[in-house]
Formats: C-alpha cells, sequence, structure tokens
C-alpha cells in the first residue's frame, strides 16, 4: 500500500515467495555486532559546497509541461483530492 | 580501408585517421550505422537511434578538423545508456512508465562528451532502472552477448557493453550500482570503468540507487576509456556529490607500469563461492602476466565479504524505493488518466509501468524503510558499509591495488536465472563492495574460458583512478590482450 505499486490477487503470493527468499538471505546481518560501529551514509568526504545564490535560467513553462500527460492553463492536471461536500 | 575496418578502430587510431584526412567523421558514423543495419537485429543492443543529432554532429566535427582546432573525441561514435537525459532524445530507463519521455535538458556527462566532440548514434538497452545483471529485466526486449548470441550481455549496462563489443559504436556510456558497467564489460570482452562515488556528475541521470550510482565509460582499450573518462569528470555545481578534483588527474602516470607495485588479491574473492574453474584458471594467468611485468603479488582479506550482498539488497532497493515515488503518472511518462482518484491514478499508472524486478525491489526497500524495521535493516545494512569500507581501508594499507575476477561466471544463458532473484543478484558479488565502499574499479578482458570472455577487475582506493588504469593498461599491453570486436555467430561469415 505505501509504495502504490498495485498489487493485484495472485502477486502477492508470487511476491512474498521470492521475497521470504531474499530476506532469509538478508537475515545473515544479524550475526554481525555493529552495536558500536557508526552507519556509512555518504561514503566519500565532501564537505558541504553551496553555490552563490544568483538567479540563473531554469526551466521554461513550457519545457516542464512538455512530458506531462495532461496539464491545463500551464498546471499539471490530476484527478480531484478532495471530494466534494 | 572497409566499412568494417572502420568499426574495429579505437579512439586513438581514428583520431589519427580523422586528423590525417583519410577518413571523415561523416565515413565513420556511415561505417557503423552499416554495422548496426546488420548485426543489431540479432544483438538488439539498441532501443533507439539518433540520426538527426549524428548528422550534425559528424558534420561539426569534420568541421572542426578541417580546421585543425578538434577537440578530443571529435567524430567518435558514441552509444549512451538509456538513463542518461538527453535534451529531446526519448529517453526511458528501459521501462514502460517512461515510454515517450523527451527530457527537456541534457545531462553533465553527456554534455561534456558533446562538447569534446562524440557523435551519438543512440540510445542503448538496459535493465529497467538499471537493476538486474542481464538486461533481461528491460521493459523492451533483452539484448544478446555478441560471442553468443544464446547468451546474456550481463547489466544492468548490457546494451553499452555489447554495442562496443560488436564494432556498433567505439565508445558507450553506462551506470554502475552494484557492477552494472564492470560485469557487462566482463561478460563482453570489454573495457569498462566504474570511478570513484563523485568522479562524474550525475546531473540528468535518473537515479537508482543514489548513495552508489556512478556514470563511467566502456571502450576496447584502457587508453579510450581514460581518455572519455578524463573528459567527463570534474566539479559540476548542478550535482553537490560531484568532486572539485580535477578531472586529468585520473591520468597521472597511468602508463607508468606495474613494476614495483603490490597488488592483492583478496582471498575472500579469489576462491568465492560459484566460481568457474576456467574463470579461476583465466584469473590465475593474469596475476602471472602481472607478476612478470614486475608486480608483488600479496594476500589480502576482505573479512566481510560474506555480507556485502545483503547489505546491498537493503541498501539499494531502500533507496531505489525512494527514487521511483517520482514516477507517478503525474508530470511525465506513463498515465492511467481515467482513473477515479489520484490514490488509484497511481497505483494504476505503476502497476502498468514497472516490471516485476522493479516492484520486487520497490517492495524490498519499502518494507526495509518502514517504521518498526528501519534499524534491523537499514541501519543495520548502513552500519555493515562501514565495516565493508573498513575492510578495503586495511586492504589498501598492505597494496596499491586489489585484483579478482569481475564475475564469477562467464556469461549465462538466456533465462537461466530469471526465476530465481539472488542467483541473478549474486552475479554482482565480487563489484558491489567497490560500490558500497565508493572505490574506482575497472574490468579489462583477460582471456576466455569455454570461448567466452573473462574479465579481470582491478580496484583501487578513492580517487586513485590513475592507479587503477596504470595496472589495467600494464596487464592489457603485457598480455597483448586487446578486447576482440565480436562477431555474432549467425554473422560469423559477415564478420
Amino acid at each position: 500500500m505505501l509504495a502504490r505499486i498495485g498489487l493485484e490477487p495472485g502477486d502477492e503470493e508470487f511476491y512474498a515467495d521470492q521475497l521470504s527468499g531474499i530476506l532469509s538471505h538478508i537475515d545473515r546481518l544479524q550475526q554481525l555486532d555493529t552495536e558500536d560501529i557508526p552507519p556509512t551514509a555518504q561514503v566519500v568526504e565532501v564537505a558541504s559546497r553551496l553555490r552563490d545564490d544568483e538567479p540563473r535560467p531554469c526551466l521554461s513553462q513550457e519545457d516542464a509541461l512538455a512530458n506531462a500527460p495532461a496539464s491545463v492553463n500551464g498546471f499539471f492536471r490530476v484527478p480531484a483530492i478532495q471530494e466534494e461536500a | 580501408m572497409t566499412s568494417d575496418d572502420l568499426t574495429r578502430l579505437t579512439i586513438t587510431d581514428a583520431s589519427r585517421l580523422l586528423r590525417l584526412g583519410s577518413i571523415s567523421s561523416a565515413d565513420l558514423v556511415t561505417a557503423h550505422v552499416e554495422r548496426i543495419e546488420r548485426l543489431d537485429k540479432h544483438v538488439n543492443a539498441f532501443l533507439r537511434f539518433t540520426p538527426e543529432l549524428w548528422e550534425k554532429q559528424a558534420e561539426e566535427a569534420d568541421r572542426r578538423i578541417r580546421q585543425g582546432d578538434a577537440p578530443a573525441l571529435a567524430g567518435i561514435p558514441l552509444a549512451i545508456k538509456d538513463v542518461l537525459c538527453v535534451r529531446g532524445v526519448e529517453t526511458t530507463a528501459g521501462s514502460q512508465i517512461l515510454r515517450g519521455f523527451k527530457p527537456p535538458y541534457t545531462g553533465t556527462a553527456v554534455a561534456r562528451l558533446f562538447e569534446a566532440g562524440a557523435v551519438m548514434l543512440g540510445v542503448t538497452n538496459c535493465d529497467e532502472f538499471a537493476m538486474g545483471s542481464s538486461t533481461e529485466n528491460s521493459g523492451y526486449f533483452p539484448t544478446r552477448n555478441p560471442w553468443d548470441l544464446e547468451r546474456v550481455p550481463g547489466g544492468s549496462s548490457g546494451g553499452s557493453a555489447a554495442a562496443v563489443a560488436s564494432g556498433e559504436a567505439i565508445i558507450a556510456l553506462g551506470t554502475d550500482t552494484g557492477g552494472s558497467i564492470r560485469q557487462p564489460a566482463a561478460l563482453c570482452g570489454v573495457v569498462g570503468m566504474k570511478p570513484t562515488y563523485g568522479r562524474v556528475s550525475r546531473y540528468g541521470l535518473i537515479a537508482f540507487a543514489s548513495s552508489l550510482d556512478q556514470i563511467g565509460p566502456f571502450a576496447r582499450s584502457v587508453d579510450d576509456v581514460a581518455i572519455v573518462l578524463s573528459l567527463m569528470s570534474g566539479l559540476d555545481p548542478l550535482d553537490a556529490t560531484s568532486s572539485d578534483r580535477p578531472g586529468m588527474e585520473v591520468l597521472n602516470n597511468f602508463g607508468a607500469g606495474v613494476k614495483g607495485m603490490r597488488l592483492g588479491v583478496p582471498r575472500e574473492y579469489y576462491d568465492v563461492k560459484g566460481i568457474e574453474p576456467g574463470v579461476k584458471a583465466a584469473i590465475d594467468a593474469a596475476l602471472f602476466i602481472l607478476r612478470q611485468a614486475g608486480a608483488e603479488i600479496v594476500d589480502v582479506s576482505l573479512p566481510h565479504t560474506d555480507y556485502g550482498l545483503a547489505a546491498y539488497y537493503i541498501i539499494a532497493p531502500a533507496e531505489c524505493s525512494s527514487n521511483l515515488a517520482r514516477f507517478d503518472g503525474v508530470r511525465y511518462g506513463l498515465s492511467e488518466v481515467d482513473a477515479p482518484n489520484i490514490t488509484e491514478e497511481y497505483q494504476r499508472t505503476r502497476r502498468k509501468g514497472f516490471g516485476t524486478e522493479v516492484r520486487r525491489r520497490v517492495m524490498l526497500g519499502t518494507y526495509a524503510l518502514s517504521s518498526g524495521y528501519y534499524d534491523a535493516y537499514y541501519l543495520k545494512a548502513q552500519k555493515v558499509r562501514t565495516l565493508i569500507k573498513r575492510d578495503f581501508d586495511q586492504a589498501f594499507q598492505k597494496c596499491d591495488a586489489i585484483v579478482s575476477a569481475t564475475s564469477p561466471t562467464v556469461a549465462f544463458p538466456i533465462g537461466a536465472k530469471t526465476q530465481d532473484p539472488l542467483s541473478m543478484y549474486l552475479c554482482d558479488v565480487l563489484t558491489l563492495g567497490g560500490n558500497l565502499a565508493g572505490l574506482p574499479g575497472i574490468s579489462v578482458p583477460c582471456g576466455t574460458s569455454d570461448g567466452l570472455p573473462v574479465g579481470l577487475q582491478v580496484l583501487g582506493p578513492q580517487w586513485g583512478e590513475n592507479v587503477v588504469l596504470r595496472v589495467a593498461r600494464a596487464y592489457e599491453q603485457a598480455s597483448e590482450m586487446k578486447a576482440e570486436v565480436a562477431a555474432p555467430s549467425p554473422l560469423r561469415g559477415e564478420g
């Protein structure tokens, strides 16, 4: 549900079977004592770099919308998010 | 010189002929297009072609050559993996969900090669969102190995590797998240390199796993790979992870040979489970040649190797589940706009657009990141990543570079591993450590086993591309093992 990938009947067993095989391999991580080990999220030491806060060209509205499946008045079009009262 | 001879050239050879005026860039492009027309219906390396671009770029290259100010890659035919955005050229990450998407801009790595004069021939096939090791997960069709059309070219950058191996392009770009450049290079008998994390800007790359992805080149010689890498590298303000180290440093001293260098052989890689005897024999022969060339071979250990795959298959899916959330049918690509509400629109679009492997990884990643499981999976995997990086740090205290097989096996038959995802994942067991630790790595051809190419992997410390290239080049010279242009079996007579 979280991933919104639209599972259909039958999919659940198919994936559950494969994913449990993968997860049982992954379970070996629990054998390692990592109590005092810091996590690595960023593998290369790069100092944070800020660029100058100067306006620069960006995508035009036309370019940004060129791939939109549906657009209206310069906006992306989506179904109603709120139901009518 | 026949048209087919022109499809066997390296950058160095082609550039010399172009500058001498013996051939034009238009001739070079025509030779490659003719070869593609003959071969690619069998190999299926390309998803689509870019004739408007190649005409314009070849014309420009010929003009610059005539003027005498030709840039380094003037007129060199280039193939680009379907994950790198090129303005106006359909780019789909091998996925139906991006069918028809034409990027409004060109990514930095590609733009730099265009500035250097390269001529784009087309877009190459890959596993969907670069997830796979065989190119069978493409949302379009599988690519075949030019050495044996019944076998896979490796993946995920299988189209790029197959294009260079079959003489359909002189150079190609790929991406490597767990081995996706090095493994197909090995299986197709070409040279492929993954740079240090941060060496090449990823602006304009459709992201898979952002802490692991890197863009890198394929070619038929180490020199060519070095040239292309040096031209794409260097700081890009549009990618905050790109390093400000000068791109040209990758070439420092890289022709110096291996005399006096210490090359580490990790015993966990040398005896990795499932390594084929023929692959091991080719690696033994390569180690012998490197020793003859003056290198000292030393034993090293990477004790957490057995945990690498498990850590990788938490981290990469977790990052992919987050990166792929943007494919919702609203801003680009496939859309099921007739859905009654937006949640249903998301679900239907993603159901229709994503293939099996992508769905599997999105589920795995979403699970690993979900509250209650985060510490047990994602955090745990990041800690193990630290242990794996420390293994490499310690190994590099004892050696200048690490050498091993790139892949435990040669190219396997199409369909052999598609039913068992874990067996497919094991293809990357010798390469994914380099991604987890952010290291530069290369695969160079080192002979054959049962008539199929074997790759020698060289890994270096972070920012040690020049060391990796130096070992690879010394091996290539000493072994006289050049990447060959493969002629697919039904076409062998036609060459």
